[in-house]
């Protein structure tokens, strides 16, 4: 066996593996020729053998392996340590274009051959290029994360600092190096050791991964006190893994200047207050001297008429007519700076416009006589009633009548009324026209406001505060109307004010109106645990006027009544039909469907027929009344003793009805019992006050009769604590006494009994008699079937 | 001859108004402040009681709500006088337990209206 095949065989074994690695390899001698390439080699570079082998390294492809960085590599690097590694050459190569080459070189020595030099060549271009925009990617997000104003922190699982923005750095003036890799709480010393914090980080992210508007205050040291909103958020961030952006929003700034704004606010509230309290008591002060003057003078007045002093008599006419003045004035002046802080109300009620219309014709009549003038009045005949607030209305119609009046001399001033359909809804129309000096167009554009007269002079010659249509106009603003002026300087003028015929109730309280929630009395606020009242014990109030619903309602609740309320006609037969209440007050003047029609109604229902009806009349229309069927009749102002009265008379509509009796006497009670029972009532009983206590807890009577001498509490203090529960107070009381009352007995019940019964030395038949009196005042009904 | 208490701080007011009820067939009674017309209605017993509000030592809303809470005077009605004419007075006055009320200044026609009203026909002496 020769070794000259063996040593072929080997060197054919070693190409053969240099043919196979992927990496392009040269094979140099230590002059830098190459001896040999593998197929890599050729296959990257697009060459072949006989262009390569023999040639020097840098010859190569027309030069293009001539790099200085490889002839240092080469030249100096290699015949000095025989070996580098991973040198990154980038170069650009003519057929291959720009690569980035890991170079590994090696010096060997080879048995018989001289030392060579293994080049081996790496493409780690793709590689780079994916590095490259991996880091671009993360600078991308770094940069983002840097324009950020907010401080950001960036920590892994660990609470540890991954890295901050620029913000964090600059905001807290420390640096990166200071920062990362350290956990946030030893972060600046500790000034990140805060509880809060702790909490945040370790309790709250862990399970919600998130968390929005943390407020934390806390000291730092290098920035004094501060209030941050902290927001963070847990991200899943490829190869880091899952990290923790925690953001920190300073908000001192805006939380000292929301303060101030808070501070500011109060200030001027308090500011408000005080010039409201200022004008409020100036007023006071004003009014008081002036009431003086206005009442002496009209006294005087009353005075200089008697004694036939008529000398005096327009003297004083002066006195009084500028004290009034003066005291509009001042009104004015109040009124303006109410409705400027939002404390101007509305008073609705229901009026008539023609009563209206001749109580301010005959209040401004005398001074549109005082520059020769007359006064005319137009009105529709079907002009009815409106509801608005009438002082504000009657004050409206005044002043724009007065101004016609000043500025008109011997002409005529004309109050027009009309009621108009207009968008589906009624309106009232006052015009007020006069034929005086009329108004330039600029000057109509001034007119309304405040204190602005139509020109300076205008205030010499006419007097006024300019504050008159300023105030008319938000008036009828107010009440969702409007005022409109058309002139012709030197013809007249014509102002023109709208109103819905019925204001709506800005603040309108619907719980009042609410068929579900009786207002009972009560003494505490126990309201809501209450059981419902039996509506059969209630009053139902019908009457369109809110402000006398709401007066009936407190007073008749302060008399122990349970009171319900309706705004119209038609709400009222509703809640009749469904409450059958103890009794209706019912008010004749309504809009669309009027008291009488609402009687009329009642009183053809076979289910509502026996229900009493008190109708509220503005005029004593008592005959009428009666005819149609009322019950009784009271005249506005309503007389609240006469009104309560009536009411108590009516104490339950319809049988059988709870009868409560107190006596000590065994015999009497069985007696009255069964003169009751005959009656047709359901009779419990007491044997004196204090059991009579208990009973009344489990049931309300409609009717108690009382025995005055009895044990353990008596008749008087057993009717003082009657009068003192609020729901017991409008049960009637019939006092039954065996002996004739003492003067002092009869003080003491005074106010509290409906009737007296002399139980003793009677027949049952006159007792009986009694009885059957005392349930009919009291309006107890009897069922007719069992009654005698 | 019907009794009204006047209940008015003001020297003045006090003078006009009973010169001019008096006139008018009223026994005028007169308390200076709350506290007094609240010991006058006890020992007078009037028929009506005109109550200015802003009184000194108890005001007007306070004496009226202790002459509604005493047996003795709870059925004497008040009439509230108040010098503001606004709508939370009238309804302060209301709250308080008085019957009516009136504005300063005092137009004597419309005031005698409303006495006459509340002890008109059912006054307590009938």
């Amino acid at each position: 066996m020769s070794t000259k095949p063996f040593v072929e065989d080997i060197e054919t074994y070693a190409q053969d593996i240099v043919d196979t690695v992927r990496e392009p390899l040269l094979m140099l001698d230590t002059h830098l020729r190459v001896q040999s390439a593998n197929r890599a080699f050729y296959e990257t570079f697009h060459v072949s053998p006989n262009e390569t082998e023999g040639q020097l390294i840098y010859e190569l492809g027309n030069g293009q392996w001539d790099i200085p960085a490889l002839r240092t590599l080469l030249e100096d690097v290699i015949p000095a340590s025989s070996v580098f590694n991973d040198f990154e050459l980038e170069h650009t190569f003519p057929i291959i274009g720009r690569r980035v080459m890991l170079l590994n070189g090696r010096k060997l020595r080879a048995g018989s051959h001289a030392a060579i030099i293994v080049l081996a060549m790496e493409d780690v271009t793709e590689r780079r290029r994916a590095e490259a925009d991996f880091r671009a990617i993360e600078t991308y997000a770094q940069d983002i994360v840097d324009t950020v104003r907010e401080p950001l922190l960036i920590l892994d699982k660990t609470l540890r600092v991954q890295s901050g923005n620029r913000a964090f750095y600059h905001t807290f003036h420390v640096s990166a190096e200071e920062t990362e890799n350290r956990l946030i709480y030893e972060l600046g010393n500790g000034q990140w050791d805060i509880p809060a914090l702790r909490t945040l980080l370790e309790d709250i992210v862990p399970t919600s991964s998130v968390f929005n508007d943390f407020e934390l205050e806390h000291d730092f040291p290098a920035l004094g006190r501060r209030v941050m909103l902290l927001n963070a958020r847990k991200l899943q961030a490829g190869h880091h893994g899952e990290l923790l952006v925690l953001a920190m929003e300073d908000v001192t700034e805006r939380r000292r200047a929301e303060e101030e704004v808070a501070k500011a606010k109060e200030a001027s509230e308090i500011a408000n207050r005080t010039k409201s309290l200022f004008l409020a008591n100036m007023s006071h002060e004003l009014r008081t001297p002036l009431n003086a003057i206005v009442g002496y003078s009209e006294m005087l007045q009353e005075e200089a008429a008697e004694q036939d002093l008529e000398s005096f008599g327009s003297d004083l006419e002066k006195i009084n007519a500028s004290g009034r003045h003066l005291l509009a004035l001042i009104n004015d002046i109040l009124d303006l700076s109410k409705i400027e802080a939002g404390k101007m109300e509305l008073y609705l009620e229901s009026f008539d416009l023609n009563t209206l219309i001749d109580e301010v014709a005959s209040t401004i009549q005398p001074m549109v006589e005082k520059n020769s003038n007359t006064l005319h009045i137009e009105r529709t005949a079907e002009l009815g009633g409106m509801r608005a607030d009438q002082i504000k209305v009657r004050q409206a119609l005044f002043n724009l009548l007065s101004n016609a009046a000043k500025f008109t001399q011997q002409g005529s001033v004309t109050l027009n009324a009309e009621r108009q359909v207009m968008d589906d809804s009624e309106w009232i129309v006052f015009r007020v026209s006069d034929t005086g000096i009329g108004l330039s167009a600029d000057k109509i554009l001034r007119l309304f406001q405040d204190f602005s007269q139509a020109d300076a002079s205008t205030t010499r010659k006419f007097g006024g505060t300019g504050l008159g249509l300023a105030l008319t106009r938000r008036f009828c603003q107010m009440m969702g109307g409007d005022v409109t002026v058309h002139s012709v300087p030197g013809e007249g003028s014509t102002f023109t004010i709208k109103l819905p015929a019925s204001v709506g109730d800005p603040k309108a309280d619907f719980s009042e109106d609410n068929a579900d929630s009786p207002d009972f009395p009560n003494a505490g606020n126990n309201r809501n645990t209450d059981p419902a009242p039996d509506p059969s014990t209630c009053v139902l109030i019908i009457d369109d006027d809110a402000s006398q619903r709401d007066l009936m309602r407190r007073f008749l609740t302060k008399e122990g009544f349970c009171v319900r309320s309706a705004g119209s006609g038609e709400e009222g037969l509703r809640l009749a039909r469904q409450l059958l209440p103890l009794a209706i007050t019912l008010d004749v003047m309504m809009p669309e469907m009027d008291g009488w029609a609402v009687l009329e109604t009642l009183k053809s229902d076979a289910v509502l027929r026996h229900i009493p009806v008190i109708m509220l009349t503005m005029v004593d229309d008592s005959d009428r009344g009666f005819a149609m069927g009322a019950d009784d009749y009271v005249t506005k102002p309503v007389n609240r003793r006469r009104l309560t009265r009536i009411l108590k008379r009516y104490s339950c509509a319809s049988p059988p009805c709870p009868i409560l009796l107190v006596e000590d006497d065994s015999a009497t009670r069985s007696l009255m019992r069964t003169l009751l029972e005959k009656e047709g009532c359901v009779v419990s009983e007491a044997e004196n006050g204090e059991v009579a206590l208990v009973a009344m807890q489990r049931e309300r009577p409609s009717l108690i009769f009382l025995d005055l001498i009895m044990p353990v509490m008596d008749g008087f203090d057993f009717a003082d604590r009657v009068r003192e529960h609020p729901e017991w107070r409008s049960i009637p009381i019939v006092v039954l006494t065996a002996h004739e009352l003492s003067a002092e007995e009869r003080r003491r019940i005074n106010g509290y009994v409906e009737a007296v019964i002399q139980k003793s030395g009677r027949s049952s038949e006159e007792l009986l008699n009694q009885v059957k009196d005392a349930l009919k005042n009291c309006g107890v009904a009897v069922s007719s079937g069992l009654s005698s | 001859m019907p009794k009204i208490l006047l209940v008015e701080d003001n020297e003045m007011n006090r003078d006009m108004l009973s010169r001019r009820l008096q006139k008018r067939g009223y026994e005028v009674l007169i308390a200076v402040d709350g506290q007094h017309g609240v010991a006058m209605a006890q020992s007078e017993s009037p028929d009506l009681i005109l109550m200015d509000m802003s009184l000194p030592v108890i005001d007007g809303w306070e004496a009226t709500r202790a002459l509604k809470a005493a047996v003795e005077t709870r059925n004497i009605p008040v009439i509230a006088l108040t010098a503001h004419a606004m709508s939370t007075d009238r309804d302060k006055a209301i709250e308080a337990g008085c019957d009516d009320y009136d504005t300063k200044p005092i137009e004597l026609s419309r005031l005698l209206g409303k006495i006459e009203a509340l002890i008109g026909n059912t006054g307590k002496n009938s």
